[in-house]
Order: C-alpha cells, then sequence, then structure tokens
C-alpha cells in the first residue's frame, strides 16, 4: 500500500461510518520499503488540494517521519524541495508489512505483501 | 486505435478472464476519449481519484491509466478476491510507465473516504443466480467459490450492483461518476428509473449498448450533479 493511499481510507465497519475515529486509521509495526519513481512535480502540486493535511502529518509521524510542515503549505510557499519530499513520501513510500488501527472500534487491519485487506469477518459485514 | 493491455499468467481458475463486458468498458473509454470527453470536464488542476471496483485481471484500469484517458489520475482498485488484486497489480505494471496504483481488498467501496471518487468503474457479477456463494475465509485462495462470486449476482443478478447503487451517494465526490455495467435479465431501464425517482441529484445516461450472442449489455453513466 503506497503512502499516499493512507489518506483516503477508513474504517470498513458500518457502525463507524462518519466518526470521527474511523479516518485516519492508526498505524501499527510498519514495515516499509521505497520504491523510486519518476517525480511528476505538475502531478504532486495537483493532488495537495485533495489532501487531509492533519491526517497525513499524524501517519507520516506513525511511520517516524516527522518532517512534514504541521500546515499545509501554500502555493506560493511551496518549494521543489517540499515537493519532492512530498512525491517521496506520498508515492514512492510503500506499506509492505503492518496494522491499521480504528481509533472508534479498535478493529485492527491488516497489511499483507504490500495489500491491505479491509474484508470483514461475517458478524461485521453489511 | 488504443492498444490493448497484455494480461499475463493470468490463472482464469481463480480470476475473471477478461469478456465481451470487459471489452465493451474499453470500448467505452476509447470512444469517451476520442471525444475529448474527460479533458473537457477537467480543465482545472486537481488530481482525479479513480476507483474501479472488482478489477479482476486490472484491464481496465491499465488501460485508462495507460492511455492517459482521464487526467491526472489516481488509481485505487478494489477486489474481494487477493489473486485478482495481484493480477491487477502485475497487469498496471506489465503495461504502464505509470505507478500511480494502488489495491484493497474490500468489499465494493466500504473502506474509502466518503465523497471523494471522481470516477468510479465497475463490471460487477450481474448473471442472476439463485443465490450468491458466501465470500470463503480470506486465506482460502483455492476455493472455486472466487470465480463464482465474480459472475454471479443473485436474485436479477442485481444484489451486489444494488448495494453499490444504494452508497453512491457517499462514495461520489460532486460532479463525480460512476460507470457501471448491466446486462439485459438486470432489467436495468427499471433499475434505472428507480434509481432517478431516489436520488434526484442525479444524472443518468446510458453511454453504450451492445448485443453479445445471446447477452445484450449497457453501461450507464450515474453523475452526481449536486
Ligand atoms: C465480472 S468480474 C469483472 C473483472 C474485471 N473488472 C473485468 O472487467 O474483466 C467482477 C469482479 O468483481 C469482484 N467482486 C465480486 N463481488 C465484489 C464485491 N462485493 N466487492 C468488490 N469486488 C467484488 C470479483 O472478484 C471479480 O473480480
Ligand atoms: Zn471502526
Amino acid at each position: 500500500m503506497k503512502f499516499i493511499t493512507s489518506n483516503f481510507v477508513r474504517c470498513a465497519v458500518k457502525s463507524c461510518d462518519g466518526t470521527e475515529g474511523s479516518f485516519p486509521l492508526n498505524f501499527q509495526d510498519c514495515k516499509l520499503q521505497l520504491e523510486e519513481q519518476e517525480f511528476n512535480e505538475e502531478f504532486i502540486i495537483s493532488m495537495l488540494e485533495r489532501l487531509d493535511w492533519s491526517a497525513l502529518v499524524k501517519v507520516a509521524s506513525q511511520l517516524g517521519n516527522n518532517a512534514i510542515p504541521p500546515q499545509k503549505p501554500s502555493l506560493d510557499d511551496i518549494n521543489e524541495v517540499l515537493l519532492k519530499d512530498l512525491h517521496s513520501l506520498l508515492l514512492e513510500t510503500q506499506i509492505i508489512e503492518g496494522k491499521m488501527i480504528c481509533d472508534n472500534c479498535q478493529h485492527v487491519y491488516y497489511i499483507k505483501d504490500g495489500i491491505a485487506s479491509f474484508l470483514l469477518p461475517p458478524h461485521l459485514a453489511k | 486505435m488504443l492498444s490493448t493491455p497484455i494480461v499475463k499468467d493470468l490463472d482464469i481458475d481463480k480470476v475473471y478472464e477478461p469478456a465481451e463486458d470487459t471489452f465493451l468498458f474499453l470500448d467505452m473509454f476509447e470512444q469517451l476519449h476520442e471525444e475529448q470527453y474527460f479533458t473537457n470536464l477537467n480543465s482545472n488542476s486537481t488530481a482525479n481519484f479513480v476507483l474501479e471496483i472488482g478489477s479482476g485481471s486490472g484491464l481496465i484500469t491499465t488501460f485508462i491509466a495507460e492511455h492517459n484517458i482521464i487526467p491526472r489520475s489516481y488509481n485505487l482498485v478494489s477486489d474481494i478476491n487477493i489473486v485478482a488484486l495481484r493480477t491487477t497489480l502485475n497487469t498496471f505494471n506489465d503495461n504502464t510507465e505509470n505507478t500511480n496504483c494502488d489495491a484493497l481488498r474490500c468489499n465494493l467501496a466500504d473502506s474509502i473516504r466518503l465523497n471523494q471518487i471522481n470516477y468510479l468503474l465497475f463490471n460487477p457479477p450481474y448473471v442472476p443466480s439463485e443465490e450468491i456463494p458466501s465470500i470463503p475465509d480470506a486465506d482460502d485462495i483455492s476455493n472455486t467459490a472466487w470465480v463464482d462470486l465474480a459472475l454471479v449476482g443473485g436474485n436479477d443478478g442485481m444484489l451486489i450492483t444494488n448495494n453499490l447503487l444504494n452508497s453512491l451517494n457517499n462514495i461520489l465526490a460532486i460532479n463525480g461518476e460512476a460507470y457501471i455495467l448491466f446486462c439485459a435479465r438486470n432489467k436495468h431501464p427499471q433499475v434505472v428509473e428507480k434509481f432517478k425517482s431516489k436520488w434526484t441529484n442525479f444524472q443518468v445516461n446510458c453511454v453504450i449498448q451492445r448485443k453479445c450472442g445471446w447477452e445484450e449489455l449497457a453501461i450507464y453513466r450515474f453523475k452526481k450533479m449536486s
């Protein structure tokens, strides 16, 4: 799972819909891998608007990256160094193994071999 | 003609083999691409989130990414079948330099944050059946139920698609579009009428229709206007 995807996934349990704890999930015991990818400045800028910044900062810090500015940079004060850092975090950082936990219901989702599973056991499925 | 991605090492006992329904999606996207439909819609500069539910071999998502059909897109795919997800990622990587793709094992869009998806694609299990097999244990990858789950859709073949239609308003961003395939036995004219009377904020129209042997297939666009 690419880091950027962590900004778009939430707890799949029905009763967690819309609750504050269901996003972002808490990332624990993660094994990361960097997969080099071509830098596309325009794409990173086009993505900025779509990101939930506080979720991004929180998950980055859970994965050991505390270098992300706490406030979303405006288009005026963004520079190439920051864009490259974001590129590396969002698109090159792969979570290979790990856990994602919902703050609301404490359900644990697993990432195995790079793929996150949100399938629920029958008693929790909708 | 845009080239069709190559799918290597497809295990057809475990993953849905691309068929007429899959190719109807490719033809539809090629047609929309020629009309510059997506570039005209996306004159601003924001990234697009594309979600293909039930990506199977990954042919559809790979096709639209390889030919850059939707501008500035990040492609998410979901499937309940883990072998399908691995095949999708392989197909994607084998055919395109584009790396903006990620795969989630998930029922429909249940784990996707609400109101974020700009384009949703679904070639669902649509064949009418008495019942739908229950989902096997997640690690039981050689269970034959996985391929059945790619095909059968219960009563009128609409069980899975109806679940999606009921949550479409929560999944799509404003101006977001869902492209969903139906066969004649799904009774899609009635399904669409019912949907339109419930969700007055949507515009629905048939984009492409084709007779394939004894099967008649159609892809509808559901656009969330507000
Ligand atoms: C008809 S196949 C289409 C495969 C591929 N998109 C294509 O067009 O060739 C349906 C796919 O949906 C998946 N599927 C079935 N039920 C699902 C569900 N509830 N959530 C997500 N995917 C599902 C199946 O595993 C299968 O890969
Ligand atoms: Zn939860």
